[in-house]
């Protein structure tokens, strides 16, 4: 959805007309809300000087913690962006009953609360959980495991490869797909040289997006890791649990890069999508 | 294939920007995967997993942790690391119960070891083997102002005032939040008033409660953002600070005040056979001489009162949970049909 709304903004962009009010008003509205919040991060980080940012940065602590935040990232980017490119292109070609039903059942986790669902991993897991309760006697559990950090971010962030590719499936014509078919393609080159390309898109921004909400996840992550140092803490639980502890410094070295790494990857996101809509 | 030619041209540029895409995501993958790459995994040191509460952070991480690493390493040659997670007393011990991988526990209340016990981590009260019935420091409780005491807060009394902000830790996951309670309850009491009066200054304080972290050390940081005008919290928080030269605030010592008693326990279905020696060996550090006085280079007071030395300031009355009747009855008593019950359901506040 973010998706057609940016690619609108883009195409859609009128002449523009010299508009000095409805611009100072919305900048009047941003400045509080969102700029200058993002701006204070990278403020006190300038001010404790880049001995200090850099000191702050290169405890163990805080690369492991930025280190693993990544690794789960891009995990989750490649488990979610075939998973949810998978169910897209079920849900768009296949008709069976409780298609619908199934098609709201994906799309949740968007709308859940990250703390629900980190909850809901340990009523499953947990040792008093559905089926925790038979793994853990046996010494399985993800839960406080890299494996748990994990599940927790494959769940949350399910919906945003499906969310980029589904609409572009949809509207794909089924006759393309065909007339490969027809002049001898085999299903492996009708996927390659048909599916493919069309889709290069959708999944580019779907694998970014999720890779961005991974990076950032919290309110699951909180729950499920055991929050320890060189196993499982992720940046973001690192800055919590920093800043908690009064120690400004080390939480917002690591807020500027996390800040700094989505703003990157969204300019990635909005750079390309400028791209494919001019071809 | 032939297709594929005229659909992309050809184009040095192109190639380029993609060749810089390409290798910075490469490097990104690379340096994320680094950690976990065969070579790295080679015989990492022996591993003790700590999970204290919450201000315990600085003084395990810059003083017990190495001071018992280099006796460690002395004693039999063998390097080892710690790793520790900190957060309220309540949050850990929960986190226990469901299974983080904690071989040694350092917790703010022995309610919160009990509760191991209810939920069959523990077999039955294991810390009262420990030296000192498990017990491993203490701090009394203290009233924290800004600089210069503006409301002139000079005891648990003035924290009922109207228009006093007190900034206090939460109850349902803060060891921490407990002992003020109990600090505000008791003290009335052992100053002679009744029980009806001591309820009533538990509830004038709760009604100046303007925030409430999960943790002593959370509420710390937002005392230090500028909330309220007090804060209940341990004395080490204080002293700690004072010896660092980064104290900026007032230090009261009410007339008569609860000492906080720290509990270890020994997670035993954590610590594999091979690791019980390590572990022990911790454990037993912890009580000794040297681990006794770091603790109270960083605020603490020692179980060993030879160690305290004379520098501490004296308080003029004061008193024990056991005092109150033990953790038991003062759970029963104090916190779930007063606090809970009379005060907190009642209130308004936050």
């Amino acid at each position: 959805m973010l998706l057609t709304i940016m690619t609108a903004t883009i195409s859609n962009r009128p002449r523009a007309p010299r508009g000095l009010v409805p611009i100072g008003l919305l900048l009047a509205v941003m400045l509080p809300l969102l700029l200058m919040p993002l701006a204070a991060i990278f403020v006190f980080a300038a001010r404790s000087g880049l001995d200090g940012f850099v000191s702050a940065l290169s405890s163990p602590e805080a690369q492991f913690a930025l280190r693993f935040s990544l690794l789960i990232a891009f995990l989750t980017a490649i488990i979610n962006g075939i998973l949810g490119a998978y169910t897209a292109y079920v849900l768009s070609k296949y008709r069976f009953p409780g298609r619908d039903a199934l098609n709201v059942i994906v799309n949740l986790p968007v709308a859940i609360p990250t703390v629900v669902v980190g909850t809901s991993l340990l009523l499953l897991w947990g040792p008093i959980g559905i089926l925790g309760q038979f793994l853990v006697p046996l010494g399985v559990s993800p839960m406080f495991m890299p494996a748990g950090v994990l599940l927790a971010h494959l769940f949350v962030t399910f919906p945003y490869m499906l969310g980029a590719v589904k609409p572009v499936l949809d509207e794909l014509e089924v006759t393309y797909e065909e007339a490969a078919y027809t002049i001898g393609a085999s299903q492996w080159e009708a996927f390659r040289f048909v599916l493919l390309p069309a889709l290069r898109g959708g999944l580019f921004s779907g694998a970014l997006l999720t890779f961005a909400h991974s990076l950032g996840e919290f309110g699951a992550t909180v729950l499920v890791s055991g929050n320890l140092p060189f196993r499982t803490q992720t940046a973001p639980l690192y800055i919590f649990a920093q800043f908690e502890a009064g120690n400004i410094e080390a939480a917002n070295a690591v807020a500027a890069v996390l800040a700094a790494l989505s703003f990157v990857l969204f300019f990635a996101l909005m750079q390309f999508n400028k791209k494919t809509v001019r071809e | 294939m032939t297709s594929n030619e005229s659909f992309s041209q050809f184009h040095w540029s192109r190639l380029l920007g993609r060749a810089v895409v390409i290798l910075i995501v490469g490097a990104l993958v690379f340096y994320a995967v680094e950690p976990w790459l065969p070579w790295n995994a080679r015989a990492r040191p022996r591993t003790i997993v700590v999970y204290g509460f919450s201000i315990l952070g600085d003084v395990m991480n810059k003083g017990i942790f190495p001071a018992f690493q280099k006796e460690w390493q002395a004693r039999t040659g063998q390097d080892v690391t710690l790793i520790a997670s900190f957060a309220g007393s309540g949050t850990i011990t929960n986190q226990i119960i469901l299974g983080v991988p904690a071989q040694v526990g350092i917790l703010s209340t022995e309610l919160d070891a009990q509760r191991l016990v209810d939920a069959r981590v523990l077999p039955f009260p294991t810390w009262r083997n420990l030296p000192h019935n498990g017990t491993v420091n203490l701090t009394p409780f203290i009233i924290l102002t800004r600089a210069g005491n503006p409301k002139q807060l000079r005891d648990f009394a003035d924290l009922t005032r109207p228009g006093v902000g007190v900034v206090h830790a939460d109850p349902r996951t803060s060891g921490g939040a407990l002992w003020g309670i109990l600090a505000e309850y008791g003290s009335a009491q052992q100053l002679g008033s009744s029980d009806a009066d001591a309820e009533k200054q538990l509830a004038g304080v709760w009604k100046n409660v303007v925030a409430q972290a999960s943790s002593a050390r959370g509420a710390r940081t937002q005392f230090e953002n500028g909330f309220g005008d007090a804060l209940v919290t341990y004395e080490q928080e204080a002293l700690y600070d004072i010896t660092r030269k980064k104290f900026n605030g007032e230090l009261v010592y009410p007339r008569s005040t609860i000492e906080s008693e720290h509990t270890v326990v020994v997670i035993d279905r954590n610590i594999a056979p091979d690791e019980r020696a390590l572990v022990n060996g911790f454990v037993e550090f912890l009580w000794s001489a040297p681990a006794q006085k770091i603790f109270v280079e960083y605020g603490f007071r020692s179980v060993d009162d030879a160690v305290n030395g004379d520098a501490l300031t004296a308080i003029e009355k004061p008193f024990r949970v056991a005092d109150l009747g033990g953790w038991a009855a003062v759970k029963k008593n104090i916190i779930d049909e007063i606090w809970k019950q009379k005060i907190i359901s009642q209130n308004t506040n936050p």
